[in-house]
């Protein structure tokens, strides 16, 4: 019998014994928790993965959302200048034509004012003028006038006053 | 290397390949003998009644081959357990640089054979008779091409003469050379049962005992070739097991007994042609072993492969019947 195919039944029996020795060491020791060890990591990887991309998701949210509110400021921002802007102008506007107003009834005072003096005035000259033509009158008289020169002399007197007096 | 006892004693050509089959075969004598061994050897081949001069005889006395089963297992345990229980006991997930190849055949087997031959679901309780089988195999394979006891033969020659410590000693036959387990069809014989037993223990465990069987005749088939199928299925469950011993004996026995003869060149160069033509021969002949010894490394990783994927295929085929 060729040596190399003997059949060795103490070889088998060995064989067997070892080998399902080290079967069952291996499987207790290394296999199974190995197994566990690497499906347990597995499961790490993936949940960090899906944990990342979540987080990416959340800080392209944020982001939008931080640009928005920005914008929003802006837009609120521009808003208030704007509305500060009129609202100065109008009240700029407003003192102006308040003093405008205030400037005209000060002008409309004086000149009613400046018109009631004038009037005044004017009545107190032509009293003064009456005094005088009077005083002149008398004086005139005494220098012995007929009578109808006198009352002539009068009339036209009195009614130059009087075309003087439309005048003004 | 124990071929180097001949040298310069009577060498011819024609010695050769009893030289390598006597390196390659299982030594003749038990290299340790335990009473109690031979005790049980006795009683358990009684029981079975099988004489003590049967070639069936059970001897469970150690022989080279049986030592070295219970080397090899014994570096397959201490490394494997070692490196693993360190690797998870740190928890820093960095695997070092053995760790990270058990881990690249650990992953890669059940990523790729496991979880699609056997099944996602199923294959948790058969991963452990696969990644056991890979590793045991791959580990005697690399093992026998590592030349430790060739080298205490060596070593042996130079500083002490083995011989004179009588031909029964321990270290007289370890000195005598190591050997590949794997090559040894009785140790693959072993291996192939366990998966033959494992198939079927697969398939009775999915569809229970009387359902498996039937499970050997595909349905659906015109009823006269039922008599052509059920004997060539039944046939290919015993034929896997077998198919499976030799093809991991063979290749491993192939290389060695090779790798022997490339180097014997060299001494047949010495004795046929005179010693000049010897030393023109060795550089030939040992860049041939070496080369060898190379594709004896790859073979070594893919015989382990492919013993551990027909495994898998086979609980796969009991496990889903309809392919």
């Amino acid at each position: 019998m060729n040596p190399l195919l003997t059949p060795e039944l103490g070889t088998y029996v060995w064989s067997l014994v070892i080998f399902m020795t080290v079967l069952f060491v291996l499987r207790k020791y290394a296999w199974n928790p190995l197994l566990d060890f690497l499906e347990e990591r597995e499961k790490d990887i993936a949940e960090s993965l899906k944990m990342a991309e979540s987080a990416k998701t959340d800080l392209e949210q944020i982001k939008d959302e931080s640009e928005k509110i920005l914008n929003e400021a802006k837009k609120e921002g521009k808003a208030i200048v704007g509305d500060s802007k009129l609202r100065a102008e109008e009240s700029a506007a407003k003192i102006l034509n308040d003093a405008k107003a205030k400037s005209n009834e000060f002008l409309d005072d004086a000149k009613s004012k400046i018109e009631i003096e004038k009037k005044r005035a004017i009545k107190e000259i032509k009293e003064e003028v009456v005094d005088l033509s009077l005083e002149l009158a008398t004086k005139v008289l005494q220098r012995n006038v007929k009578d109808d020169d006198n009352s002539k002399f009068i009339k036209s007197s009195l009614e130059a006053v009087k075309v003087d007096e439309a005048k003004s | 290397m124990f071929i180097a006892e001949k040298v310069g004693k009577e060498w011819t050509m024609d010695q050769a390949p009893q030289y390598a089959i006597d390196h390659v075969a299982n030594s003749k004598k038990n290299i340790f003998e335990f009473d109690f061994l031979n005790s049980l050897s006795a009683k358990i081949s009684n029981f079975f009644g099988i004489s003590s001069e049967s070639l069936f005889y059970i001897d469970l006395g150690i022989s080279k081959h049986v030592f070295l089963l219970f080397f090899v297992s014994f570096i397959v345990v201490s490394t494997i357990v070692t490196l693993i229980q360190g690797y998870i006991s740190h928890k820093k997930n960095i695997p070092n640089k053995f760790m990270s190849v058990i881990e690249m055949f650990v992953i890669y087997l059940r990523d790729d054979v496991l979880k699609n031959f056997i099944g996602h679901k199923e294959y948790r309780s058969w991963a452990p008779l696969v990644y056991t089988i890979f590793f045991f195999v791959l580990f005697g394979n690399v093992l026998g091409l590592i030349p430790i006891f060739d080298l205490t033969g060596l070593i042996g020659k130079i500083g002490y003469n083995a011989e004179m410590l009588g031909k029964d000693n321990i270290l007289y036959l370890l000195s005598k050379g190591g050997h590949t387990v794997t090559a040894n069809v009785n140790v693959t014989f072993a291996i192939a049962t366990i998966t033959f037993v494992a198939f079927i223990a697969a398939g009775i465990q999915k569809y229970g005992f009387v359902q498996h069987w039937k499970n050997l005749a595909p349905s659906g088939l015109p009823w006269p070739l039922y008599f052509v199928v059920v004997p060539i299925e039944f046939m290919g469950l015993f034929i896997r097991p077998l198919a499976l011993t030799l093809r991991l004996a063979g290749n491993m026995m192939g290389g060695h007994i090779a790798l022997i003869i490339f180097i014997t060149f060299i001494f047949s160069a010495t004795a046929e042609l005179g010693g000049l033509a010897g030393f023109g021969i060795a550089p030939f002949s040992i860049s041939l072993a070496l080369g060898l010894t190379m594709l004896e490394l790859l073979v070594a990783v893919i015989q382990a492969y492919v013993f551990a994927l027909l495994t898998a295929v086979f609980i796969g085929m009991a496990i889903h019947v309809d392919h």
